[in-house]
């Protein structure tokens, strides 16, 4: 099967031309009209691009497989983690979403539950006392805060 | 003589102690990520790179720091292919060869002992050689004009892949991807260009965040389609007993490995995985009916652990003379230079003195704490190695959060991250490689400046960059670069292919 390389080489050529569309649609800078303006060098790439995404389509290579079935919904749930990790890091705390988001992730792995999870609260807050006391910078406590001295 | 004077003052900055601490440090660190498993040097210099900058370090602190990562990570690549017959990244690959059946001989920490006397004699060749070569070809570079440097932009991305390299022309679309990422933000215009209005891309997009997502989340994403998260089995390490003369014979085999992998990092397109693959093949050649190569022969760890060392210092030379990394790590270490606001290229060696030559001290005196570390801690080394992934990746992955969320405490930069992750595996899953994405990202401004330059120089004649006999040359390589992998790539690929089956991915 090589439908990989032709999909990613049409997927590139439409890439190609949005952005060397794109690069067409600049303003003129303040200074007038040079030899290189700042579309010279995007209208190159896009020329480049085009031409060697065209080349995968005509010879692709063989495909690797994609995980469908459970390991797919593993690795949607591995981003969808990290994801709300990113989102619940300030309003949560570091402490906890960490325990959260490592514990989850360890879990999924294949690791015990509980071990996973005390693996997350553990490695939070080492490092959360690594950050604010050896390197002084602040991480988040956001749900903890009352723990907070001054 | 003028070296030497230079090179005394960069003992003078690497000795003082602090930085000593953080060469010690980096070192330690660096042979732990070296021999854990998913993460090879590149990804743990990117991790660790946002961690330098929120400790404030000097930059020729952060430098030194992370230069001993880099080579410490050469050190422990070793632990696992001797071990356990998984080569801890590529260049790894061909200590397997007898690393591994001289641990079924239950002399596991003989060849673990040997690669280290090994791999500091190959490193410490590749420093002399950089010593030696890269101030002259720093002043060499300075008769490089922009046309010059464009092509060398040029030959850097053809020659990356490698002559092993599968597919060249992944390698252009790659590079492609990563010079149209380069060119989002406010251009040297002042034109914004693809920035789409949104407030965050104005100043374009960090390559930190960049490097740490493509190689630490794709990473994560990989083990779990793997399902390769329970570790692997436990291996017992002898008690070590290892003469004088087992290290006397080792030295020819590790001398020859040294310099043949200094030349292979040196030149653009080889590498170390070449490197250790030339040395051993050669040892073979050389030593003929006396060696019982493939058996567990000492000097068939000695030869590729030299040679993929030296490789790996003498890739430097490129990245330091003439900021142009040939490999994924020098890239990274190319990152870091940029970001602490110091221009690699020949005008370094001038200019930051003090920092090029404190590196390159540093790197001498890595090389000596890394073969003391090394023979009494291969222990702890070998216990750390059963951590299993599972709970090791989840933990590498906060640290890449921790490290680009205290860049600039700003939540956005972390969804950028994942989804560069996201990107990067899917990019690998096409056997897309990443690498030469990151150089586009790196490389970028520098080239659309140089092509600038050139251009107003010329007053708008493109033919320019191909005006002198210098330029004429790059291009030619580059074209080289790019045709060769069909021509040789298969020859070269089934050779190396051949002893070892199986080779885990890596850059």
């Amino acid at each position: 099967m090589t439908f990989n390389d032709r999909i990613f080489g049409v997927l590139m050529i439409v890439l190609a031309v949005a952005y060397g569309w794109a690069a067409t649609q600049f303003p003129e800078p303040f200074g007038g009209a040079e030899a290189v303006g700042p579309d010279t060098f995007p209208k190159l790439l896009a020329i480049v691009l085009a031409l060697s995404s065209l080349y995968l389509i005509v010879r692709p290579d063989p495909d690797n497989a994609w995980p469908w079935s459970r390991t797919g919904i593993e690795l949607i749930i591995a981003v969808g983690v990290l994801l709300l990790y990113a989102m619940l890091l300030q309003p949560l705390g570091f402490i906890i979403s960490t325990t959260l988001a490592v514990g989850t992730l360890c879990w999924r792995m294949g690791a015990p539950p509980v071990n996973a999870y005390i693996t997350g609260a553990v490695s939070g807050v080492v490092v959360y006392f690594l950050f604010s006391f050896a390197l002084d910078l602040a991480l988040p406590l956001g749900l903890l805060s009352f723990l907070e001295v001054n | 003589m003028e070296t030497l004077g230079y090179l005394m003052d960069g003992f003078g900055v690497a000795l003082q102690p602090h930085n000593l601490m953080f060469a010690l440090l980096g070192a330690f660190l660096g042979t732990l990520i070296g021999a854990l498993p998913g993460l090879g040097p590149a990804n743990g210099v990117a991790i660790l790179i946002p961690l330098a900058f929120s400790l404030g370090l000097a930059p020729e602190t952060a430098l030194i720091m992370l230069t001993s990562v880099y080579a410490g990570a050469m050190y422990g690549g070793r632990i696992s292919s001797i071990l356990l017959n998984i080569p801890g990244d590529e260049p790894a690959m061909m200590t397997c060869l007898d690393g591994y059946p001289m641990a079924q001989k239950g002399k596991a920490s003989e060849a673990l002992a040997i690669s280290a006397v090994a791999s500091f004699v190959g490193s410490l060749i590749a420093t002399i050689g950089l010593i030696l070569l890269a101030p002259l070809l720093a002043n060499f570079a300075l008769t490089f004009g922009p046309a010059e440097y464009f092509a060398l932009f040029l030959l850097a991305f053809a020659t990356l892949g490698g002559i092993t390299g599968k597919n060249p022309i992944k390698t252009v679309v790659a590079a492609c991807i990563g010079l149209m990422i380069a060119t989002v933000g406010i251009d040297n215009t002042g034109v914004p260009r693809y920035t789409f209005g949104v407030l965050e891309l104005f100043e374009g997009v960090d390559f930190i965040i960049a490097i740490v997502g493509l190689f630490a989340i794709s990473e994560l994403l990989f083990f779990i389609e793997e399902r390769a998260g329970g570790g692997k089995e436990k291996m017992q390490v002898n008690r070590l007993s290892l003469s004088w003369k087992d290290i006397r014979d080792i030295l020819p085999t590790s001398f020859r490995g040294g310099v043949l992998g200094f030349v292979a990092g040196v030149l653009p397109g080889a590498g170390a995985s070449l490197g250790s693959f030339i040395s051993y093949t050669l040892e073979k050649r050389v030593l003929g009916k006396k060696g019982y190569f493939g058996q567990g022969d000492p000097r068939g760890v000695a030869a590729p652990e030299a040679g993929n060392n030296a490789a790996s210092s003498g890739a430097l030379v490129p990245m330091l003379t003439l900021g142009v990394p040939g490999s994924g790590t020098t890239a990274v270490l190319l990152a870091l230079l940029i970001s602490l606001n110091i221009t690699p290229g020949p005008l370094m060696f001038t200019q930051n003195a003090d920092i090029v030559w404190g590196v390159i001290a540093a790197l001498l005196i890595g090389n000596f704490l890394l073969l003391v570390l090394n023979i009494p801690l291969v222990g702890i080394f070998v216990k750390l190695l059963s951590v299993p992934p599972m709970y090791l990746l989840p933990i590498v992955t906060m640290v890449a959060f921790v490290g680009i969320y205290s860049i600039s405490n700003t939540i956005f930069d972390l969804y950028f991250m994942v989804a560069f992750g996201v990107g990067g595996y899917v990019l690998r899953k096409l056997e897309i490689p990443l690498v030469p994405v990151i150089l586009g990202l790196l490389l970028g401004p520098e080239m659309e400046k140089n092509l600038r330059h050139a251009m107003d120089i010329s007053d708008g004649d493109w033919m320019i960059l191909w005006d002198s006999g210098l330029a004429i040359g790059l291009w030619v390589f580059a074209a080289l670069g790019l045709i060769l992998p069909y021509i040789v790539g298969p020859i070269l690929r089934r050779r190396m292919k051949a002893p070892t089956e199986g080779t885990p991915e890596s850059d």
